[in-house]
């Protein structure tokens, strides 16, 4: 009798204690519902030869025209976007810069801001006889793979003016809206096909490993099981192999899904590269991942 | 011997079906053109048909926000789709607001100007038609749409 009664004491006190350690917090817990992770927008001046991107926006003011103009078809849409100055100024305050090249001090800002799409605003000023004009050629960019989502040219028309501020914000107007729908339907084609990430597996220095290698319970090549698996877990079967030599193996774009398919909580590179560690440790490898933004690196060692 | 009655009735059978056969066919259009359009508004010259002035208003201005919905257009902001080409798919799947909106004429909210801008009468034999320039609210019937979850709002 006294034996049944701490049984069922020690069975509750296990169970609250259960309860409290692995339930989600109360402060933070919403109940299942789930908001979708939206991605990060940055919207940056195109630079030419010669130009400096972190000083070219003071030097313009057209160009912070342009982009404030486009920052306000993003809000209009209810959508906020990664300040570009500010990033460039938490950039320069923790002296981020390691080169003068601009090509690097262009993705060392997209990467230290973390955003996932950029877009791009190249301003053209057009002085002439019959009236001055400003082109604006817009592009819009996912950083992770490069893959273009939206591009347009604006365009002010011909004013016998020298208000080029006036005539930037009608190059933006006459091209933002559009830019923003083309946008969306690239977004709409990622949730309804899955966002992409670029995995790149290769072997450590003293691997005993290659491509070639046969391995798992089947003794196939390693690329293969690979691509089997990729086959399995991309989402929709959606995945590409750039290229596969004896000691590297890159898949330029494989879709994952923005939720979980079965939870429906959210899904990110982190948790598709777990798979694939667990993958490979199930064919009794010993794997490294390094996640990077939306490139996940595997090291086999 | 066929009687006269018998002959009678299949003469109107083939009378009737002749004339079905032979009347001029009413086929939906989109005849929507672009005309302007700055800061979230649209204005679009549309072409409607109708027994009395009113019903071919109406059927131009449902004409104007079909083509918008359902079809873009071209030279304007808006040329691709407001929410998807396949109609019938996406009205099937929001019947209720689809509802409202067109047989409760809730789109008439959206409309900030109807302005006929031709002669009510018969082209070419068939129905009497007229033409309106139609000047819609873009921003608040996209906000629209995304609130009752027509369309994604921006982003994914």
């Amino acid at each position: 009798m006294k034996n049944k009664f701490l049984n069922y004491l020690v069975f509750i006190v296990t169970l609250c204690f259960t309860n409290i350690t692995f339930s989600q917090n109360s402060v933070t817990n919403t109940g299942g519902l789930v908001t979708t992770v939206q991605p990060k927008i940055m919207v940056i001046p195109y630079t030419k030869d010669g130009e400096d991107l972190r000083t070219v926006l003071e030097e313009d003011p057209n160009k912070r025209i342009a982009i404030t103009k486009i920052k306000e078809g993003f809000d209009s849409r209810g959508f906020t976007t990664v300040d570009f100055i500010a990033k460039l100024k938490a950039a320069k305050d923790n002296n981020a810069f390691t080169s003068d090249n601009q090509t690097d001090i262009k993705s060392q800002i997209i990467q230290m801001s973390g955003a996932d799409v950029y877009v791009q605003a190249e301003v053209i000023v057009d002085k002439g006889g019959s009236g001055n004009s400003v082109k604006l050629i817009l592009t819009g960019y996912e950083a992770s793979t490069g893959n273009s989502l939206s591009n347009k040219v604006g365009e002010s028309g011909k004013f016998y003016t020298d208000d080029f501020n006036k005539l930037a914000s009608k190059a933006v107007e006459s091209c933002v809206e559009d830019f923003l729908n083309v946008m969306q339907a690239k977004f709409t084609d990622i949730v309804n096909n899955g966002k992409s990430v670029i995995v790149d597996i290769s072997f450590d220095a003293g691997s005993q490993y290659n491509m070639s290698s046969e391995i798992g319970s089947d003794g196939l090549p390693l690329s293969d099981q690979i691509e089997m698996w990729m086959e399995k877990n991309a989402f929709k079967n959606n995945y590409h192999i750039q290229g596969t030599t004896d000691l590297r193996m890159i898949l330029d774009d494989v879709k994952i899904p923005l939720k979980d398919q079965t939870t429906g909580n959210n899904y990110n590179p982190n948790k598709f590269a777990l798979e694939l560690f667990k993958f490979f440790k199930g064919l009794g490898l010993q794997p490294a991942k390094d996640i990077k933004s939306n490139t996940i690196y595997i090291t086999i060692k | 011997m066929i009687p006269h009655k018998k002959i009678s009735v299949l003469l109107f059978v083939v009378l009737m079906i002749t004339t079905v056969s032979c009347s001029k066919k009413t086929l939906p259009t989109s005849e929507v053109n672009f005309l302007s359009g700055n800061d979230g508004t649209i204005t679009m010259r549309a072409m409607g048909s109708g027994q009395k002035q009113e019903d071919a208003i109406n059927d131009a201005e449902k004409n104007a926000f079909n083509v918008i919905l359902f079809r873009g257009l071209p030279q304007s902001e808006q040329k691709i789709a407001l929410i998807g080409t396949n109609e019938s798919e996406e009205i099937e799947k929001n019947k209720q607001y689809f509802e409202k909106f067109y047989t409760q004429m809730r789109y008439k909210t959206f409309v900030m100007s109807s302005i006929p801008v031709s002669n009510f009468k018969k082209q070419n034999g068939g129905l009497k038609r007229l033409a309106i320039d139609i000047k819609i609210n873009l921003v608040a019937l996209r906000k629209d749409l995304e609130q009752n979850n027509i369309i994604r709002k921006f982003g994914f």
